[in-house]
């Protein structure tokens, strides 16, 4: 571990007991126990440590797995959280002997952190202060992999994110913004260690299971899946299956949504295959230029949710929000409920600039740069923000997937799709199908999924290495990896600590029931009909049943909150 | 729930997997609920508690073969390892417990077992399979591991005999009444299948019906298509061919839409046989001889160590080819093509088969039926052969 104290300016290498690697194996897993002696700081405070850890399985041809977690407390949701991101910068860190990296304290100056083998040092960056990311990444050129934070997050954007140097982010809670008030310009690290694997036959046996099972995968290697056709392979099925939140989730199907299907930006803008270090998959797609591609989620919200149809300024936008280090889901979802609240969605040729002074804070950025939840208060109109807990609601609409209503209600970092992931059985079948019309079980199908997740952000590895394989799988390739037996029963026991020690965060700082809900529109307002489907509004009632059986479930009570005061004494 | 538990357990009496007398699942919402036979109820909840997993099946197979695999397996031995696609891709493979390690309540003992497998063997009770999120999915497990431990024993016996006493008549009784002739009789197909969307499914939804039916395939395998023009009308991924109805993706050819993202693994097969055969509707499945032969190779002269996946060669089963690859963008999509087109029918080593229609499914089906009872027929010859000999 390195703890690096930024007022100090100090670089601390120390070791992480074996017992905690045991117990939470990396990942998020050891970044939230990392937390548990600053989980109520404010999420500005200098003490307040922003973690990066990465796994077991980085640094190992472990499919997927170059990989880690940014761990820390929220600034848009105030909640723990946590955000899993590829690429190489993970596997350089773990490649420097750091499994953790946590800082802390806030630099009198803005500075870069780098990590060169067993070398750390914090060198001046005041001449980056203000960059881009283009730009910041194209200056350390030659120092190793880099994860930087752009004007958004130096800003105080509460959806500010931390960018990696191939373009992939740390995104949704604003950790960009935890990382600009410690005036931590960037990260670069350049280890070159290798990862032990314990068992190289085992492993590789392991290995081959998941690549046959990814193949088996329509969803991962199919014709039409993601290896083809990005995240964006999502647009088409969920307007069939009416559920694309539109215009500030006021429907929920748009017809103009086929301009930026998977086939349409394949046809484009020339998608060529593209992805995180290391991933067999390479769901990402960039343009003929090299320019990353937007995902579903953000087609869909500069999309769908603001009503625009013109795929380049969609392009645009995402490049843009990447440029400023700024979460696309958010900042699209924001400006929906502004628009709503004001009487009109914006233009496509307005968005540039919307986006540019939600970075910089300027004109009506300011208040943009709050996030939908405190937008819509101020505006008078709260009942606008589609967000739990402050998180502003993916692109799947929850009146068609009653599993991830409830998902997004239990989340212990606010409006994420991906805690629990329902979306795999609910609409993409994986690994069995489940009625998204129906509540029936699914207290007890999201409990299990938020544990197998947690355990699946602490190994490191993909949530959609999940559409083909499965905890068995990554189980043997951890087991061999490390040389000590790991099964799906025993890597769900670990999710579950960790999810029960996020919520127990999170409940002393005050979340419990009341916060464990939607906004009020999907319990008032049907969404979009057609195709023989109907979009009825959620039942409230059965929602709050469901929600009480998951208290249950997880052995809360019935304000969703922790009748042992001393449950983390109890855990290692 | 309770609907969940009575359909499948249902399932498992129809399909003949297990003793209709002895079957239990066990589900968990915030209250465990078992439903069956009470004292497999019993060790299926016990079983179920320790599990952080929705559902469980505890049932005695109808057939004795998974525990005399346990009895035929060395000692020290503690898992069977089948060679059938099912177990290599999803199982891996499948743990047992003997009898002298079962205590008064094996629920612990099991559960450990199943801690890091889908379903075990568990001698003088039977298979113990568990669902991780749904009720369907501890069914299909059991489905999966019966298949298995059929083709693996029907597998060993040809290899090396009867070895324990009592198992000859076993297996008579096996074949003389277990067993039943399978053809197409009673069954109505639509000759010339149109253009017509709502025929198409609701002709693919009775020939799912029928597959299952006549034991062409267990729980959710196999898949189903047929084309329409420009469009493929395909059963979805996890879909189960006797449940069919909304599980059926329509695919244009031009991948313009990806709305078929959730359609079978097999898509790509489907779609270059429709293209190099010129075939009207496509067949697959899983029937249980035709896999056991397709692993029967009798080339002395191979190096070839993963015959299911590399083997290169198209060998011939009466006639009807057979060749290896694996499920998805593994292989068989390359291989089953360009062999299928001669006999309308094709088997993939370890796997199943794949039949066409030129018109209808009638034609797919029939080859399908024709295949089995070939491959039934030459399997009985040869343990006859063995037998004398
Ligand atoms: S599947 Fe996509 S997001 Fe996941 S590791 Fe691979 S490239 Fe990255
Ligand atoms: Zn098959």
């Amino acid at each position: 571990m390195l703890h690096v104290d930024l007022a100090r300016g100090r670089c601390l290498r120390g070791e992480i007991p074996e017992e905690l690697l045991r117990a939470y194996l990396g990942g998020r897993g050891l970044g939230v126990r990392l937390m548990r002696d600053y989980f109520t700081l404010d999420p500005f405070d200098p003490d307040l440590p922003l973690i990066f850890a990465v796994g077991p399985l980085c640094g190992t041809a472990s499919p997927t797995s170059a990989r880690l977690a940014a761990v820390s407390r929220s600034p848009l949701t105030e909640t723990i959280y946590d955000c899993s991101a590829g690429g190489r910068f993970a596997w350089r860190l773990k490649a420097s002997g750091v499994d953790a990296l946590l800082v802390t304290g806030r630099s009198p100056e803005p500075v870069l952190l780098a990590l060169d083998g067993e070398r750390a040092e914090l060198l001046p960056a005041r001449a980056l202060w203000g960059k881009g990311i283009r730009e910041t990444v194209a200056s350390l050129e030659g120092r190793g992999s880099v994860a930087a934070i752009g004007p958004a997050g130096e800003n105080g954007v509460l959806f500010a994110n931390i960018m990696m140097g191939e373009g992939n982010s740390i995104g949704r809670g604003g950790l960009g913004a935890v990382m600009g008030a410690k005036l931590l310009k960037a990260i670069v690290v350049n280890g070159s260690g290798e990862t032990r694997v314990a068992d190289r036959e085992r492993f590789e046996a392991a290995r081959g299971d998941v690549m046959r099972l990814f193949r088996a995968s329509p969803v991962i290697f199919g014709e039409l899946g993601i290896a083809e056709y990005g995240t964006p392979a999502l647009v088409d099925l969920m307007a069939q299956r009416r559920m694309a939140p539109t215009e500030n989730f006021s429907a929920t199907f748009f017809a103009a949504s086929g301009n930026y299907s998977g086939p349409s930006i394949r046809r484009e803008c020339g998608a060529r295959k593209d992805g995180c270090y290391g991933c067999p998959i390479q769901c990402k797609k960039s343009s003929r230029e090299g320019e990353p591609l937007p995902e579903y989620e953000t087609v869909n919200h500069f999309g769908a949710l603001n009503g625009i149809s013109d795929l380049k300024a969609i392009v645009k936008a995402n490049t843009l929000c990447n440029e400023l280090g700024m979460d696309t889901i958010s900042a699209a979802a924001t400006l929906s409920a502004f628009g709503e609240a004001r009487g009109r969605f914006p233009l496509a040729e307005e968005l540039p600039a919307l986006l540019a002074d939600t970075a910089y804070r300027r004109a009506e950025g300011e208040l943009l740069s709050l996030g939908s939840r405190r937008v819509a208060e101020r505006l008078g109109r709260p009942e606008l923000s589609m967000s739990v807990k402050s998180l502003e609601l993916p692109a799947y609409d929850p009146r068609g997937a009653y599993g991830m209503a409830l998902a997004y209600a239990t989340s212990n970092r606010g409006g994420c799709h991906l805690r629990a992931y329902p979306i795999s059985h609910e609409i993409l079948r994986k690994p069995v199908p489940t009625d998204r019309f129906s509540f029936s079980g699914k207290a007890r199908i999201i409990k299990i999924a938020e544990d197998v997740n947690a355990a699946v952000d602490s190994l490191v590895a993909c949530k959609f290495a999940f559409f083909g394989a499965t905890l068995e799988e990554y189980g043997e390739l951890l087991s061999a990896a490390t040389g000590v037996d790991y099964g799906p029963e025993s890597l769900k026991a670990i999710g579950e600590r960790i999810y029960l020690t996020e919520r127990f965060y999170n409940c002393a700082n005050c979340f419990g029931v009341a916060d464990d809900t939607l906004p009020e529109r999907f319990f008032r307002e049907a969404g979009t009909a057609g195709e023989g489907i109907e979009v009825p509004p959620i039942e409230r009632a059965r929602f709050r049943e469901e929600l009480q059986k998951y208290y249950r479930i997880r052995g809360l009570t019935p304000e969703g909150t922790f009748a042992d005061p001393s449950f983390l004494d109890g855990m290692p | 729930m309770r609907d969940q538990l009575e359909k499948y357990a249902a399932k498992l009496a129809a399909d003949r997997s297990a003793l209709p007398e002895a079957i239990a699942f066990a589900a968990r919402d915030d209250l465990l609920i078992t439903a069956g036979a009470p004292d497999l109820a019993r060790l299926a909840g016990g079983t179920l508690s320790r599990l952080n997993s929705l559902a469980l099946v505890a049932a005695s197979p109808s057939l004795p073969f998974a525990e005399l695999l346990v009895a035929r397996a060395p000692a020290g031995d503690c898992c069977i390892v089948p060679q059938d696609t099912e177990t290599r891709t999803f199982l891996h493979d499948i743990p047992f417990l003997r009898k002298d390690e079962l205590s008064a309540d094996p629920s612990a003992a099991i559960a450990r077992l199943l801690a890091n497998r889908k379903g075990v063997i568990v001698e003088g009770v039977g298979i113990v399979a568990v669902g991780a999120i749904t009720v369907e999915q501890a069914y299909i497990n059991y489905s999966s591991v019966f298949h298995s431990t059929f083709v693996k024993y029907l597998q060993d016996l040809l290899a090396d005999g009867f070895l324990l006493p009592g198992e000859r008549e076993a297996f008579e009784e096996f074949r003389s009444r277990w067993l039943k002739p399978i053809s197409v009789e009673g069954l109505a197909f639509r000759a010339m299948l149109s253009e017509d969307k709502d025929e198409i499914l609701a002709e693919i939804e009775s020939v799912g019906r029928y597959t299952v039916e006549r034991g062409l395939v267990d729980s959710f395998f196999g898949n189903i298509s047929a084309r329409s023009g420009d469009l493929l009308y395909i059963s979805q991924t996890a879909a189960s061919l006797d449940e069919l109805k909304g599980c059926i993706d329509p695919v244009p050819g031009d991948n313009s839409s990806t709305t078929g993202i959730t359609a079978s693994s097999e898509l790509l097969a489907h779609r270059k046989i429709f293209e190099q055969t010129g075939a009207k509707a496509i067949l697959h499945g899983h029937p249980k001889f035709s896999v056991v032969m397709s692993m029967l190779c009798e080339s002395g002269d191979c190096t070839i160590k993963d015959c299911w996946k590399d083997c290169p060669r198209v060998r011939h089963l009466g006639g009807t080819p057979v060749v290896a690859g694996e499920i998805g963008a593994g292989g068989l999509a390359k291989r089953v093509p360009p062999v299928i087109g001669a006999t309308g029918s094709a088997i993939v080593y370890g796997h199943g088969v794949f039949t066409l229609g030129r018109q209808g499914f009638g034609e797919a089906f029939a080859a399908m039926v024709d295949v089995e009872n070939f491959c039934r027929d030459e399997y009985f010859r040869r343990l006859d052969g063995m037998e004398q000999r």
